[in-house]
C-alpha cells in the first residue's frame, strides 16, 4: 500500500490503489452503500445471465472511461469536465452495445434499452468525477475494476435470489424441484424493489453490528 | 428504545405534562373498555356471519383457509417483533384479525403455501417494515393478496376458483364477474344477496356482508363514511355505465358481486391506512368506488376491490393533510 | 475570440473526433454481422414453420412493400413465412406465421417477440399452445374456445391467459387476411 502510494505521485493527496479496489467491494459498494446504478440494479436482475453481461458491460465501459479520464485529467477544464466525462462514456457504451449485438444476439435483444442506458448510469460518471479526474492512471484502474466487482457482487446478490425464487433456475440450471411454485412477483419489476429493500436492510443491519459506533 | 428513557424521566418529573404519545388507532378511552383489543374483537364479531356464509358454501376448504392464514399472521407477527427486539403484544388481536380477512378474501382453492406466504408478507412487508400496528401505510392483509395474486396468478387468478371435480355446487362455475367479463352471463341478484355463487371466502354473500357492516358501523368501530362513500361512489358509476349499455352488468350486480361490500365495510374501513377527518373519509370512499369502477369496466381484471383500496391507502396522508378541520371559533390552521 | 473559443474547447473537439473515428470503426466491422443475425433470427425458423423447407434454398422477397420469405428446397417453393405483429395483453407481439405456397393451411406459428405476464401470457411461446395451429385452416378465421377445440379452426386458449391467447389469433387472422392475395398472386405470376 506504501508504495502505491509513492507511486502516485506527491499531487495525489487520495485513497491509494489499494484502498480504491477495496473500497469499491465492499465498504463503498456502489449498489448498497452509495445507492448509485439503481437502474440496472432494478432493470436486469431478474436473471443471472442478464445481470452478469451487464456488470461484464460496466466493467468494460468503467475501465476504458476511468483509464482516459485519468490520461487526460491535466487538461480538463472545470466547466467542460462532464461534458468530456459524457462523450467518453457514450463511446464506450455505444461500443458495448454493438459487441453484443454481434455476438450476444438473443442476450442483447433481452437486455433492450439498458445496455444504451449505461451512459447514463450515475457509478460510472461519479467515479470518473471522484477518482479518475482526480488521481493517476493506476489507482484510476484500481478503483474502476473494485467499483465493477463491487456491483457485480450486488446485481448477483439481487439476481440469485430473483432468478431462484421466480423461476426456480440459477444460470438457467434448475436447482429447485420442478414442484416448486414459480414466484412470479420475483421476476417482474416489483420483487427488484422488494429483493433490493430486503437485501439492503440485511447488509445495513450487518454493517451496523460490526460497528456499533456508526449509531 | 434507549431514547425513550430521558423522555419518560421527564415526564416522571412533571407529571402533569404527561402526554402519551401512541401510534393510531387513537380512541377516547375513559374506562379501559375501547382499547384497540375491543376493537379488533368488534371486529372479530362483525366477521362471523361472513365466516358462517363461507363455511356453508366451501366446508372445509373454508376451514383449512383459514386456519392456514391466522397461524401464520399470528406466528409472523410474535417472530417479526421478537426480532425488531420489540415486545410482541398478541393479546391486541390485531394480527388475528389480519389472518381472517386475509383468508376471506382467498380462493377456496388456493394451495397451502399461498396462504403461509401472503400471511408472511402480508405481516412482514405489510406491517413490520413500517414499524408495526399503527405505523403501516397500506391494509397489510391486502399487501399479503396482491403479493400472492402477482406471485401466482394461476393458483389466484379467475381461473382458479372453478373446478369441474369439487363435489361442491358452487365452485363448478366461474365467478360471477368473470362470467361477466368473458362469456357475458350475469348471475341472478338473489343467489348474489345470499351468497350460493362461487368467488373468495369472504365475498360470496352480500347478506352476511351487510351484517356484519352495519353492526360495526352501529358500534362506530368502522366508519359508516367511507362504507357509504365506496358503495355510492360504485353505484353511480354503474348506473351510469347501465344506462349507456355497456356490459352485462346492471348496477345492483356491480354492488352485491365480487368482493365490494366485503371491501367497502371490512378491508377499507381499517383505521390505521384510512383518513382521520370525516371529509376525509368520504373523498377515501368514493375514491375505492371510482377506482373499482375503473377496474372492473376497463382493465383485463374481472375484479378491482384489492387495488382500488391500495391505491387509495397511498393517498391517505395526502387526504389528512388536505382535511384538517377547522376548529370551532378559532383560526384556520397552519398547513404545514 | 476566436482563439479563446479554440483554447477552451479543442479537447472536446479532439476527443470527439477522436472517438467519432473509432465508432466508425466498429461499426463498419460489425455492422454486416449484426444485420446477418437479425435476418438469421427469421431465416433459422423457416424449415419449422414449413415442414420440408430448407434453410439454404429459401428466399427472401418483397410482396407489397412487405418482407416475406419463400419457403422452398431444391426442388421448388412449398410456402410462405410472413411476419405480422399486433397488441397482446402487456406489449406488442411479433409472430413469424407459415403458410403452404396456396395459403390453405396454416404450417406453423412462432413467436418472435412478446412481453407478456411471465407464468401466464408468456406460455404463448410454449410448444403446447404453438402446435395448435400446424394443420388449421388459413382460409377460415380462427376463433379461441375456452375447453376443448373440436373444429380445426378453434384454439384452446391458455388458461388464465384468454386475452393473450386471442391475441395471438386476432395477430394471425389479420396478417393471412392482408396477405394471402398477395401472396396467392405472386405464385400465380411466375
Amino acid at each position: 500500500m506504501t508504495e502505491a502510494a509513492t507511486a502516485a505521485g506527491p499531487v495525489d493527496s487520495g485513497p491509494t490503489a489499494g484502498e480504491r479496489f477495496i473500497n469499491g467491494i465492499l465498504p463503498e459498494n456502489p449498489i448498497y452503500r452509495q445507492l448509485l446504478g439503481m437502474c440496472p440494479t432494478l432493470a436486469v436482475t431478474g436473471g443471472m445471465q442478464p445481470a452478469m453481461t451487464m456488470t461484464g458491460g460496466v466493467l468494460f465501459v468503467l475501465v476504458c472511461a476511468n483509464v482516459i479520464v485519468s490520461l487526460i485529467r491535466g487538461l480538463l477544464k472545470p466547466h467542460l469536465r462532464i461534458l468530456v466525462f459524457t462523450l467518453t462514456i457514450a463511446t464506450f457504451v455505444t461500443i458495448v452495445d454493438r459487441f453484443l449485438a454481434a455476438y450476444m444476439y438473443q442476450m442483447s435483444k433481452q437486455l433492450g434499452p439498458y445496455v444504451p442506458l449505461i451512459i447514463v448510469n450515475c457509478l460510472i460518471i461519479s467515479r470518473c468525477e471522484v477518482c479518475a479526474s482526480k488521481q493517476s492512471v493506476r489507482v484510476a484502474l484500481a478503483d474502476a475494476v473494485g467499483q465493477s466487482i463491487g456491483f457485480g457482487l450486488a446485481l448477483a446478490s439481487i439476481a440469485s435470489v430473483r432468478e431462484i425464487l421466480g423461476s426456480g433456475t440459477w444460470f438457467g440450471m434448475r436447482v429447485l424441484p420442478a414442484a416448486w411454485p414459480e414466484w412470479v412477483i420475483m421476476v417482474l419489476p416489483p420483487g427488484a424493489f422488494i429483493t433490493l429493500g430486503l437485501l439492503m436492510g440485511l447488509v445495513n443491519w450487518y454493517v451496523d453490528r460490526r460497528q456499533p459506533s456508526r449509531r | 428504545m434507549a431514547e425513550d428513557t430521558p423522555r419518560e424521566a421527564e415526564a416522571q418529573a412533571s407529571p402533569e405534562a404527561h402526554i402519551n404519545v401512541a401510534p393510531s388507532p387513537h380512541l377516547a378511552s375513559t374506562s379501559g373498555a375501547c382499547t384497540t383489543r375491543w376493537m379488533m374483537l368488534d371486529v372479530l364479531i362483525a366477521l362471523v356471519p361472513l365466516i358462517v356464509a363461507a363455511l356453508v358454501v366451501f366446508r372445509l376448504y373454508a376451514v383449512k383457509q383459514l386456519a392456514i392464514c391466522v397461524v401464520t399472521c399470528v406466528v409472523a407477527e410474535a417472530l417479526f417483533t421478537r426480532w425488531r427486539g420489540r415486545h410482541a403484544n398478541l393479546n391486541d388481536l390485531s394480527a388475528v384479525v389480519t389472518g381472517v380477512i386475509l383468508a376471506l378474501s382467498l380462493p377456496w382453492s388456493a394451495p397451502w403455501y399461498v396462504g403461509l406466504i401472503a400471511g408472511t408478507v402480508a405481516i412482514g412487508l405489510g406491517k413490520i417494515v413500517f414499524g408495526g400496528l399503527g405505523q403501516n401505510l397500506f391494509n397489510p392483509a391486502m399487501v399479503g393478496r396482491a403479493f400472492v395474486l402477482v406471485c401466482f396468478p394461476v393458483a389466484l387468478g379467475a381461473t382458479a376458483y372453478q373446478s369441474d371435480t369439487s363435489a361442491l355446487d358452487a365452485v363448478t362455475a366461474a365467478t360471477p364477474l368473470t362470467r361477466a367479463v368473458q362469456d357475458g352471463e350475469s348471475a341472478s341478484l338473489w343467489s348474489l344477496f345470499l351468497g350460493n355463487v362461487n368467488g373468495s371466502l369472504g365475498e360470496t354473500s352480500a347478506l352476511a356482508c351487510l351484517a356484519g357492516g352495519i353492526f360495526l358501523c352501529l358500534r362506530r368501530t368502522a366508519s359508516w363514511e367511507i362504507a357509504a362513500g365506496t358503495i355510492l361512489s360504485t353505484a353511480v358509476v354503474a348506473l351510469i355505465a347501465q344506462l349507456l349499455g355497456d356490459g352485462v352488468l346492471s348496477m345492483l350486480h356491480h354492488i352485491l358481486a365480487g368482493a365490494l361490500l366485503f371491501g367497502a365495510f371490512f378491508i377499507a374501513t381499517d383505521p390505521v391506512s384510512s383518513p382521520l377527518t370525516p371529509t376525509g373519509k368520504w373523498i377515501f370512499g368514493v375514491g375505492i368506488g371510482l377506482f373499482v369502477m375503473l377496474m372492473r369496466l376497463f382493465s383485463g381484471y374481472p375484479e378491482g376491490v384489492m387495488f382500488a383500496v391500495l391505491l387509495m391507502n397511498a393517498t391517505t396522508p395526502l387526504i389528512n393533510r388536505w382535511t384538517i378541520p377547522r376548529p370551532v371559533g378559532g383560526p384556520a390552521p397552519v398547513q404545514v | 475570440m476566436r482563439n479563446n473559443y479554440l483554447a477552451q474547447a479543442w479537447l472536446v473537439i479532439l476527443l470527439g473526433l477522436c472517438f467519432g473515428g473509432m465508432l466508425a470503426a466498429v461499426e463498419s466491422t460489425l455492422s454486416g454481422r449484426i444485420a446477418q443475425n437479425r435476418l438469421d433470427e427469421t431465416v433459422d425458423q423457416i424449415p419449422k414453420l414449413v415442414p420440408g423447407a430448407t434453410r439454404e434454398a429459401s428466399t427472401q422477397d418483397e410482396i407489397d412493400g412487405e418482407r416475406v420469405f419463400r419457403a422452398e428446397n431444391p426442388a421448388g417453393q412449398l410456402g410462405w413465412v410472413i411476419s405480422g405483429g399486433g397488441q397482446g395483453f402487456a406489449d406488442r407481439i411479433e409472430l413469424l406465421v407459415g403458410v403452404d405456397a396456396r395459403v390453405r393451411e396454416i404450417t406453423g406459428v412462432y413467436v418472435l417477440e412478446q412481453k407478456e405476464t411471465p407464468g401466464l401470457g408468456n406460455r404463448i411461446t410454449e410448444e403446447g399452445f404453438l402446435s395448435q395451429f400446424a394443420g388449421s385452416p388459413a382460409e377460415k378465421e380462427l376463433v379461441v374456445v375456452k375447453t376443448g377445440a373440436r373444429a380445426a379452426n378453434e384454439i384452446d386458449a391458455i388458461t388464465g391467459a384468454t386475452i393473450s391467447s386471442e391475441a395471438v389469433c386476432r395477430i394471425i387472422n389479420q396478417t393471412l387476411k392482408r396477405m394471402r392475395g398477395d401472396l396467392v398472386a405472386a405464385l400465380d405470376k411466375e
